[in-house]
């Protein structure tokens, strides 16, 4: 069974159903968006501690086993050096809407798209809404429901949710935010974990858009 | 902040007094510079009743409004077709002229003086709201929900609009339907049709091989589509344009037939006549398309139905008659005939389910010989245009794609539907809807699922729209339960019909026969139809205690209405019958009259509060679907709005929480409606609201595009974000629900949309009683009325026996009234009310031009300045629409002569498509052909006294 969590959204109904759903290649997506969500939320701690302990492999492997379409998940490298309190990446890395000319109107563009699908961002000291992980979640959260709603509308909702988040938001920095951890000399884990997500991200809005016809 | 009007380019900004050439160029384009810069640029559009949602660019600069320019960012659908390209015209290139208007209402005001006096004083909001609400509890509580009325608006956009719909729907109030109210109503096409959405995109217009501009004067009213016309005759299109006046669209014409006013359906018919005479018909559309083949029994003159034929058999049911085999029940379902050849001429016997025989023929047949009244020559002497001409006119149609452009002069005369049922079946005859370059271009409104959507959630969000949806389609699965051969449009229909049967629109006759005054005049007998055999209110009476009205007719009598909202309404400018009916008889019996506008309407100058609302560059809105274009436009805020304005939305959602407080405090939490449901009061303010949900325009907006996105009705993950960034969105389907299904075209991202195209090509029936577009409508009223088949009967001598015949028409200046208070607008005329009237008319009565002339007759009368002109006939004289009465003398104006006449027919319900829906089939008020004497009053100079005596 696979279970889900947010971490940085809220319930904002009472309709979000089961919490746990028969595992199959909707929820091994909904799993991977996880896994990448709890790097990205960690700290450069934990990070590198999951990095030597093999965590972050493992359980990507076990979320990415049903996954419809090829990941290659790699070798997560031992973190090397002290790359700061970031990882490597400036404080403001992590923040969608610091990655476009007007990150209120970007903040209040996703928590729209969370609201409407029945989320609220976290509350007052949460993790901002704009953030990698946060979006993630919310990534996790429509391929969660898009496998667990009893209803062929809902799912096909959530589907272009899917899509259509990914387009707006994620896939409009994720690469360059790739680009620049490397050229800010980011730690290993976090050079691997954004070669991973952007790697799946773009798989996975081929795959969404296939299903959907567009 | 403040808002500033655009200057003359240049004007002021430069040294005018230098001697230095060069200097006062440099000057001179240092001024231009400046004029033209700008530090913010938004989408806007103008949300008014025009048809057109033409998107501009809004330039602002240190926040306010510079300028504006057509925006001409819409991509080319098909290289078949011109680009909708630029679309736009001078009221929108003035649109933030207006902003700074003197007439502008910047603060909420309360009467101290008598009504109308012109005495105000300010008040904050609070005060405003609170006065409101404890009226509104105090006439619940006091006459129940129904006696506060709201007239629906058609101004404004949705997000205008929505606000006041759901406190009406919340409180359990009423709302007057709009169409009831401004009658752009085309009963002859519901007639026909069963709807009236018979509008294709705009671009299809330049795929006709003919034009017809018939009640129609696009070079005036549609100026942004009007480059369709003029590039559909480079293209070879043969351009008619039918009236009586050589109007500025018969200027651009191959053709102008002059017609006498109020005779269009005799033109209609001898053409009809002449394709038959000459067999130049279309046999395989009227076969499958019309009621024609259907068989009507010779005793009875209705139909036969299986009823007849079969005991316990359908009321609904009809019959063909095979030439091979005889006696075949029309199919319901489909207009597919499989392999009948249905007869449409001879008599035939027919055995009943009473063992009698009866003779029946094709309707066609009877229209054989009805249109036999109607030779050229003597529907000439009828209509005034030649015979040659009525036959050159009929072969010009036949075999060719021919669109009829009718705006919505038409369904203003009496007998607007009899001339629109001959239009249709012209059409009919030469196969001309449902291909593109074919049918007829009226009324042009979709639906916009999430706004449909909007009045059904109980909360926010995708969970609910499918919940909502899930919900209608298991209601459609209901009725298709009853009906299996019913389409998704007629099931749709049908969930309206029981959605409307609660809710809190209204037909407005039953409003204004009862508690306006109107009784006075449309029991006049002298100025109806001489069919009639009672008084109007006779017949009223009649279909109200035939059940035919169901529960929509209200406000009855015993129900005094209390509180009077008009919400960018104006209907002191607009109501047929004159200003000082509704002063003289309703006003008395209101408590309150609450107006919402931006402006300091001739509504609002008789209000008791008046509170000010935000224009358009103010907030952000969107322009009602019309599928002329097929987008929905976007208006962003660009800057404040001006003084105190606000929102309908934040007005609305305020006074909703004022009522809920007034009310727990006066100890009304709930009340019971007159339906027997419970209302809370207590809930109002968060009900409005969803509990905090909807707390703005811009959360309502995203709600409707969101799920008008989910539903399939725009592209699939639009936003509010995404229409701000490119200021409008094709719709990709016409949705789930009836507004749209009544389209019958598939939407593409790549081709014109043609309306009907479900109809011809899929073969899918029409939503009336016979299922098939439908020329004969044996009703007994009808049959009464003599109105069975589409005929011609002259306009009633609605104001008296007076010389001449008083027509209208909506101006080139201004849409309605809205324009009125536009300096840039007034200057492109003369700026007052004129009276257009001939030479030879003017000549008669020593008029001249720029003379102040009353025009009278029995109803009434008003003053304005004579335009002499050549282009109108002699015996018409010609008032456009959208004067305030305060812009004539006394406050009288052009509406004062006209009685506002309603055809009784139009009470006709529960037979098949005539029956109510919102916006739809409904008695509406005639007031083109009204009969006046015109007296000059003064020489030169403005009506009123400016000129010398006469």
């Amino acid at each position: 069974m696979f279970t889900y969590s947010l971490q940085g959204l809220e319930l904002s109904t009472d309709v979000a159903g089961p919490t746990e759903v028969e595992e199959n290649e909707t929820t091994a997506r909904s799993a991977v968006y996880q896994v990448l969500g709890s790097f990205f939320a960690a700290t450069p701690a934990e990070r590198d501690a999951g990095a030597a302990s093999g965590r972050w492999s493992q359980e990507l492997v076990a979320a990415a086993e049903l996954l419809p379409f090829a990941f290659d998940i790699g070798e997560v490298p031992a973190p090397g050096g002290s790359p700061g309190a970031d990882g490597g990446l400036g404080a403001d890395a992590l923040l969608g809407g610091e990655a476009t000319p007007d990150r209120d109107a970007e903040v209040a563009a996703v928590c729209r798209e969370y609201e409407y699908f029945g989320l609220a961002a976290g509350a007052d000291g949460a993790r901002p809404a704009d953030h990698l992980a946060t979006e993630l979640d919310f990534l996790q959260y429509l391929c969660f429901r898009e496998a667990a709603t009893p209803s062929p509308r809902l799912a096909v909702s959530f589907r272009r949710a899917q899509r259509d988040f990914l387009d707006r938001h994620v896939l409009e920095w994720v690469s360059r935010l790739a680009e620049r951890a490397g050229a800010e000399g980011a730690g290993k884990p976090v050079l691997w974990a954004l070669e991973r997500l952007v790697a799946f991200v773009t798989a996975d809005r081929a795959y969404v858009a296939a299903r959907l016809g567009s | 902040m403040s808002v500033a009007a655009p200057t003359n380019p240049g004007a002021g900004t430069g040294p005018a007094e230098t001697t230095d050439p060069a200097g006062a160029a440099r000057a001179t384009e240092a001024g231009y510079r400046a004029r033209w810069t700008w530090d913010r640029v938004t989408w806007g559009t103008h949300c008014l009743n025009c048809l057109a949602g033409c998107p501009y660019r809004v330039y602002t600069r240190d926040g306010v409004v510079a300028f504006e320019e057509q925006g001409g960012t819409i991509d080319p659908v098909t290289a078949s077709v011109p680009d909708m390209n630029p679309l736009g015209c001078q009221k929108g290139g003035a649109w933030s002229v207006q902003l700074a208007s003197e007439d502008r209402v910047l603060h909420p005001l309360r009467r101290v003086g008598e009504r109308g006096s012109g005495q105000w004083e300010r008040i904050s909001w609070e005060e405003a709201l609170t006065a409101i609400a404890d009226t509104v509890v105090t006439a619940i509580d006091e006459d129940g929900p129904e006696s506060v009325v709201f007239e629906e608006s058609v101004e404004g956009g949705l997000l205008a609009q929505a606000p006041f719909l759901r406190l009406a729907s919340l409180l359990g109030a009423v709302t007057l339907d709009a169409n009831g109210l401004v009658n752009d109503l085309p009963t002859g096409q519901h007639l026909t049709f069963g709807k009236f959405s018979c509008a294709s995109t705009v671009d299809d217009t330049f795929l006709a091989d003919v034009l017809l501009l018939w009640h129609a004067n696009p070079a005036y009213t549609s100026i942004p589509y009007h480059h369709f016309i003029s590039e559909a005759r480079y293209r070879g299109a043969r351009v008619v344009a039918i009236a009586p006046d050589y109007n500025a669209s018969a200027v651009g014409s191959d053709l102008y037939v002059p017609v006498r006013p109020g005779t269009d359906a005799a033109l209609a018919l001898s053409m009809c006549r002449v394709l038959l005479d000459e067999d130049l018909w279309d046999r395989g559309f009227v076969a499958t398309q019309t009621d024609l083949p259907l068989l009507v029994r010779e005793d009875t003159g209705r139909f036969l139905r299986q009823r007849d034929v079969e005991r316990g058999g359908s009321e609904e049911a009809f019959y063909l008659w095979d030439q091979a085999t005889g006696l075949v029940p029309a199919p319901r379902g489909t207009l597919d005939l499989g392999g009948v050849d249905p007869a449409l001429s001879g008599s035939f016997a027919v055995t009943l389910a009473d063992g009698t025989q009866a003779q029946v023929t094709p309707v066609m047949d009877r229209l054989r010989a009805h249109l036999d009244a109607y030779s050229p020559e003597d529907a000439s002497a009828v209509c005034g245009v030649a015979p040659g001409t009525i036959r050159t006119l009929a072969r010009t149609v036949a075999g060719r794609r021919c669109k009829i452009l009718e705006g919505f002069n038409g369904p203003k005369y009496y007998h607007g539907d009899l001339m629109e049922r001959s239009m249709c079946l012209l059409l009919a005859l030469t196969g001309n809807w449902g291909r593109s370059g074919s049918g007829i271009q009226g009324l042009a409104l979709a639906g916009l699922d999430g706004y449909l959507l909007f009045s059904m959630k109980t909360r926010t969000g995708v969970e609910e729209t499918a919940r909502v949806l899930d919900g209608v389609d298991q209601a459609m699965e209901g009725l298709r339960q009853r009906d299996p051969e019913a389409t998704d449009e007629m099931l749709g229909n049908n969930l309206l019909a029981l959605a409307t049967s609660s809710g809190t629109s209204a037909p407005p006759v039953f409003f204004n026969f009862h508690h306006a005054g109107y009784d006075q005049t449309w029991n006049r007998s002298e100025w109806s139809d001489p069919a009639m055999t009672k008084p109007f209110g006779s017949y009223l009476q009649d279909a109200v205690r035939r059940g035919w009205w169901g529960g929509v007719a209200r406000p009855g009598a015993s129900q005094p209405p209390r509180v009077l909202f008009s919400v960018g309404t104006n209907p002191l400018r607009r109501a047929r019958g004159g200003r000082a009916r509704l002063v003289d008889t309703l006003w008395p019996k209101l408590d309150m009259v609450v107006v919402v506008d931006f402006r300091m309407s001739a509504t609002a100058l008789h209000a008791d509060i008046v509170l000010p609302a935000a224009m358009q560059y103010e907030r952000v809105n969107v322009q009602y679907p019309i599928t002329h274009m097929l987008r929905l436009s976007f208006s962003d805020a660009a800057t404040e709005p001006r003084g105190e304005s606000r929102t309908e939305w934040q007005i609305f959602s305020a006074l909703a929480r004022a009522i809920a407080e007034r009310a727990e405090a006066r100890d009304l939490a709930t009340y019971v409606d007159a339906r027997r449901q419970t209302r809370h009061a207590e809930r109002l303010g968060d009900d409005f609201v969803l509990g905090g949900a909807l707390a703005s325009d811009e959360d309502v907006l995203d709600e409707w595009v969101r799920d008008s996105a989910d539903a399939g009705t725009l592209p699939a993950g639009s936003t509010v974000d995404e229409l701000r960034r490119v200021g409008s969105l094709r719709f990709t389907g016409l949705g789930v629900f009836a507004p749209g299904l009544s389209v019958a075209a598939d939407v593409r991202p790549d081709d014109v949309m043609t309306a009907f195209s479900w109809h011809v090509e899929r073969l899918l029936p029409f939503p009336t009683l016979t299922r098939r577009a439908q020329f004969y409508i044996d009703h007994p009223w009808f049959i009464e009325g003599g109105e069975v088949l589409p005929v011609h009967k002259d306009p009633p001598r609605m104001g008296g026996e007076w010389p001449l015949v008083l027509t209208s028409g909506h101006a080139r200046w201004t849409v309605h009234s809205i324009g009125m208070g536009n300096r840039h607008l007034l200057g492109t005329h003369r700026g007052q009310p004129l009276v257009i009237l001939s030479e030879p008319d003017a000549a008669a009565r020593e008029v001249r031009d720029g003379d102040s002339v009353r025009v009278a007759n029995d109803h009434g009368q008003f003053e304005a300045m004579a335009r002499v002109t050549p282009r109108v006939r002699p015996g018409q004289v010609i008032v456009y629409n959208g004067f305030e009465p305060h812009m004539f003398p006394r406050w009288e104006g052009a509406n004062e002569v006209e009685p506002g006449m309603v055809k009784w027919l139009h009470l006709v319900g529960k037979y098949g498509h005539l029956r109510y829906l919102p916006f739809g089939w409904q008695p509406v008020p005639a007031d083109r052909a009204v009969f006046v004497e015109v007296t000059r009053v003064a020489r030169g100079g403005a009506a009123g006294g400016h000129g010398e005596e006469a």
